[in-house]
């Protein structure tokens, strides 16, 4: 098949004509979408003294471990140093639970996405 | 409104002053003034959605979405290109993220193409057979070169159109096409030398 015989066939598509009630139903979604209220924006204002407190929070665990050690910390020592924080904070924990937490969204996500 | 025999390039230069007083009409708190956007694209939007999935409702649907969220966005268009060419980006972006979550139905493309002997038995019969077995074969191809070839004639065969729409180099547009159409003409290879059709 030559590009004409393409070009052909295929400019010559078939034009459908939208329902008579399209226009009134997109206008009905938007006149509900415009008397809607407006999303709650993130409320930035009364989280930054939270934000700014566990940055705080953080500098400071930094600091102690990075300074408090009496001995030279090698790469070993570190890492024995960080498994130790992990073990007190109960890090796995909290990964497992992310872990739990992102399979469970996705599998939400993906059931709701092939069903329509 | 009459939508039938709508020429998307004609209309664009004929409607631009009306689409961008529209526009400034709806940012002014004016929302009926969207309907008459609606009703002066809603015949490209749905037509080149049922291009996209060939399904009816679903073009429809899809359409609606794409005016829903040209609403939303409608202060967002800078007018460093006309309104259509906007319009028609954004409907385009959506269509193609709708089809890459639920894909549209199509035969693979093996059997997509020479579904039957295309030996001519009448003329009429076989126009339409070569339209169906080339529009089920374009289908059918992978998405970047069947989003390139529906574009591409969606805009009376305008290159620079169909990149906009896409927000592709025209280069890449250009290959795409070339490609695409190199396939086609592969996976079709009985038509290869049939008459030509008649002209309408």
């Amino acid at each position: 098949m030559q590009d004409d015989d393409l070009d052909r066939v295929l400019s010559r598509e078939e034009d459908i004509v939208p329902s008579s009630g399209f226009a009134g139903n997109v206008m009905d979604a938007v006149r509900s979408q415009a008397s809607a209220p407006p999303p709650i924006p993130f409320p930035w204002g009364r989280s930054i003294p939270g934000l700014a407190a566990a940055l705080g929070l953080l500098l400071v665990v930094a600091v102690r471990f990075g300074s408090g050690s009496e001995a030279p910390a090698g790469n070993a020592a570190l890492l024995v140093k960080a498994l130790e924080a992990a073990t007190t904070f109960g890090v796995g924990w909290i990964a497992l639970a992310l872990f739990a937490s992102f399979v469970s969204v996705a599998l939400s996500m993906r059931l709701a996405g092939g069903r329509r | 409104m009459d939508d039938a025999g709508w020429s998307y390039p004609a209309r664009s230069r004929v409607k631009a002053s009306e689409d961008e007083a529209d526009v400034e009409a709806v940012l002014a708190g004016e929302i009926e003034a969207f309907e008459r956007i609606v009703r002066r694209w809603q015949g490209p939007l749905v037509n080149l959605a049922w291009r996209f999935c060939r399904d009816r409702a679903r073009a429809e649907e899809m359409a609606q979405e794409a005016f829903l969220r040209a609403y939303r966005a409608l202060n967002r268009w800078r007018k460093d290109a006309a309104f259509s060419t906007w319009l028609f980006a954004l409907a385009t972006n959506l269509y193609r993220t709708e089809l890459r979550r639920i894909p549209a139905w199509t035969v693979p493309l093996g059997e997509a193409a020479e579904a039957r002997d295309p030996r001519p038995i009448d003329g009429g019969l076989e126009d339409q057979d070569r339209a169906s077995a080339v529009r089920s074969a374009m289908l059918a191809l992978p998405s970047k070169y069947r989003e390139v070839l529906i574009l591409f004639y969606f805009h009376d065969m305008d290159v620079g159109a169909t990149a906009r729409s896409l927000n592709l180099p025209e280069g890449t547009v250009k290959a795409r096409l070339s490609r695409g159409r190199e396939i086609l003409r592969r996976k079709l290879p009985h038509w290869l030398g049939a008459p030509h059709m008649k002209e309408a």
